[in-house]
């Protein structure tokens, strides 16, 4: 996800010497998908010995977890080639990009796996926030005081795009909460509704946050004041924190908690 | 900064696939009481799901029961089991639902002597 976020970012704003940290990025992903999926064997045997079982492995293959590992490791090597091809591979490595994010929209409870605009919806969805986590380290390494002008600058533009993007995001996942919840009472009254409350809560926390940044840190890095830079980098430190709240509910809420139906 | 996310997320794919609980019934019921040994068991699901261990547990002694006889994906489960007399039979079955998510659980039931 944030290899795929810094990605885009770097197509979107032209961003350099972010190759390094997202080949990392995409190299850990990488890992964690097969580990994860290693993992589904193990929970499937009971023991430790499932992980490598090419029966246990096999199974899991055949269903949509599977699909969603092939999409992802794709994706991801993809991600990585175009990395390796310099700047006219950008492009490579954004498609990888898509298709790692696209495995996302093929598990999870979704439940009607025929409303096309619903999966289409989520991976807007999830373009968005990938935008919105890949933006959040090179704007944290430009924030301090040498290059707060090309910070100020980054963060000038990601907040112009914001606008447009961050409403659509928010517009994405409040039809999908609809779709998938479908009334208050389920909200109030069920795990996963309550699951998507604190989720909901986090994200507000986390616009506040953006917010502050858009409308006085970033215009004041613009204007020359000092302190702006850090506490611009302060900020984007509570963002990550929120980010990763946000996605262990999101983890929640995709696998543990079953829909209300 | 990753590596907290990755682990704690990992930590949630290998818990949190537990969390479904998709038994419909079983024979004999949870926690029933019966007066002979049943020579098999049965294993009903909401959906449809494809069992990959399923362990007895009776006094100190532990066995896996066989599951050979079975392929595919399917919502009910009758599967052969050796008497080991009376007392506790403890059954663990673990499983994949045909969403892809692991699921687990447990049940039990008494033979009285
Ligand atoms: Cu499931």
């Amino acid at each position: 996800m944030t290899s795929t976020g810094t990605v885009f970012v770097a197509l979107l704003f032209q961003v350099e010497n972010i190759r390094r940290l997202t080949v990392v990025f995409a190299m850990l992903a990488l890992i964690a998908t097969i580990i994860g999926f290693s993992l589904g064997g193990a929970a499937l045997t009971g023991d430790m010995g499932g992980m490598t079982d090419p029966e246990m492995l096999g199974l899991l293959w055949s269903t949509p977890v599977g699909t969603a590992l092939a999409y992802r490791l794709v994706g991801l090597a993809l991600l990585i080639l175009g990395l390796m091809l310099g700047r006219s591979g950008l492009w490579v490595s954004a498609i990888g990009g898509g298709l790692a994010l696209w495995s996302f929209a093929s598990v999870g409870h979704i439940p009607d796996r025929d409303i096309f605009w619903l999966d289409g919806l989520l991976l807007i969805h999830l373009a968005a926030i990938a935008v919105w986590i890949g933006i959040l380290t090179p704007l944290k390494r430009l924030a301090n005081i040498s290059t707060a002008k090309a910070a100020a600058d980054l963060g000038h533009r990601f907040g112009r795009m914001a606008v447009v993007f961050v409403p659509l995001l928010i517009l994405a996942g409040l039809v999908m909460s609809y779709v998938l919840v479908g009334s208050i009472a389920s909200l109030v009254g069920t795990g996963y509704g309550q699951a998507l409350i604190v989720k909901v809560a986090v994200v507000v926390v986390l616009l506040g946050l953006a917010a502050l940044n858009k409308l006085r840190f970033v215009p004041k890095l613009m204007n020359g004041d000092a302190h702006a830079a850090q506490h611009l980098s302060r900020s984007i430190s509570f963002e990550w924190v929120a980010v990763i709240i946000i996605l262990l509910t999101t983890a929640v809420l995709t696998s543990a908690l079953t829909l209300p139906s | 900064m990753t590596r907290p996310i990755l682990t704690s997320l990992m930590v949630l794919w290998a818990t949190s696939a537990f969390a479904h609980s998709p038994l419909n019934a079983t024979v004999p019921a949870n926690e029933a009481i019966v007066a002979e040994v049943p020579s098999e068991i049965v294993l009903g699901f909401k959906g449809n799901i494809r069992l990959t261990r399923v362990a007895m547990t009776h006094a100190v002694h532990e066995a896996d029961l066989d599951l050979d006889g079975f392929s595919g994906f399917i919502s009910e489960y009758t599967i052969p089991m050796q008497s080991m007399g009376a007392g506790t039979y403890q059954i663990e079955w673990r499983g994949l639902g045909d969403d892809g998510h692991p699921m687990s659980g447990t049940f039990s039931f008494t033979v009285q002597e």
